[in-house]
């Protein structure tokens, strides 16, 4: 479809076809796009946890795993960015329901709560460094920043990459060319869950177990 | 136009999605409980507990990608071959690294 037909298309407010973010070659690139970018991404995260598994014992006679983490903080962390995997693809549901008020309410939902599990992060890091747990203090403390703070850097991408498309949702409206780009964003959004999966499993669970 | 014809259908489609999203999302809330209660609570034989663990995360990102990424093997095949290729060379490189030390 033609610049020109799009233009058209979002003037006119005609109806969407039923999955308007696959309607486009456009938009069914970005999507094959962001499935390249996640399976690179595993990979970077992958060297990351391997990283930390290898390194996780060299405490340097600071705290241990088992002495820092706690299992409730973890917990909620989890709760909170879980539900946000559930309210981006509601999302999703709105937009496939051509409802911009639906998409505004789930993805305004989505982007609270990842505000709110970086919050929780930061919290989470001031607590350690106060208990001596710091990035240059040992290896394990290094291998730790590096992987939660990637993760929580993605976080911080995803909720401006939302809040951004939020904004141009409320000017534009649900067009041919602003729905791959919610429907790509919910997918980044679904992994950055699915890395979380990891983290409290490998870091945390397995690190209160030894 | 075809695509007013197709509007009321597809908007009952989205309404079941919703529900099937709710509850691969319920399935997803137990194996978080079940991976704490894990740890918390003792349940298994303690050299059982890092398996166990590792094949609930595993369930509950299969379950991710198969119902909230909408990745499905026969309509999008190039996609699901990219994204395992990439989990796989990013499980090696785990294991690669864990086994350095």
């Amino acid at each position: 479809m033609s610049s020109a037909e799009l233009h058209h298309h979002a003037q006119t407010s005609a109806p969407l076809p039923p999955h308007p973010e696959k309607a486009t070659l456009e938009g069914r690139n970005k999507i094959l796009g962001i499935w390249l970018l996640i399976g690179a991404e595993t990979v970077l995260f992958a060297c990351l946890f391997g990283t930390y598994l290898a390194l996780r014992g060299s405490n340097m006679n600071g705290p241990t795993t088992e002495e820092l983490f706690q299992i409730p903080m973890v917990a909620a962390a989890t709760l909170i960015l879980l539900t946000s995997s559930l309210t981006s693809v509601l999302g999703v549901v709105g937009m496939h329901q051509n409802n911009v008020k639906k998409v505004q309410l789930w993805f305004g939902i989505t982007v609270l709560l990842g505000a709110a599990f970086l919050g929780l992060e930061i919290y989470e890091f001031i607590e350690y460094v106060h208990e001596g747990h710091t990035f240059t203090g040992s290896a394990f403390g290094s291998a730790f920043y590096t992987l939660i703070g990637t993760h929580g850097s993605h976080v911080l991408f995803g909720i401006t990459w939302i809040s951004s498309l939020m904004i141009q949702v409320a000017r534009r409206g649900l067009t041919l060319e602003t729905t791959p780009k919610l429907f790509v964003a919910s997918l980044y959004w679904h992994f950055v869950d699915v890395v979380w999966v990891f983290i409290f499993t490998v870091v945390y669970l397995m690190g209160k177990v030894g | 136009m075809e695509t007013n014809v197709q509007h009321q259908p597809n908007q009952s489609v989205s309404e079941d999605r919703s529900m099937k999203y709710v509850l691969s999302f319920v399935w997803m809330l137990l194996l978080t409980g079940a991976s704490f209660a894990i740890v918390t609570m003792h349940l298994v034989p303690e050299n059982m507990v890092i398996p166990a663990l590792l094949i609930l995360a595993m369930l509950q990102v299969l379950l991710q990608f198969f119902t909230f990424m909408h990745l499905d093997f026969k309509k999008s095949r190039l996609t699901a071959v990219f994204t395992f290729s990439g989990i796989a060379i990013g499980f090696i490189c785990a294991i690669a690294l864990w086994l350095i030390s």
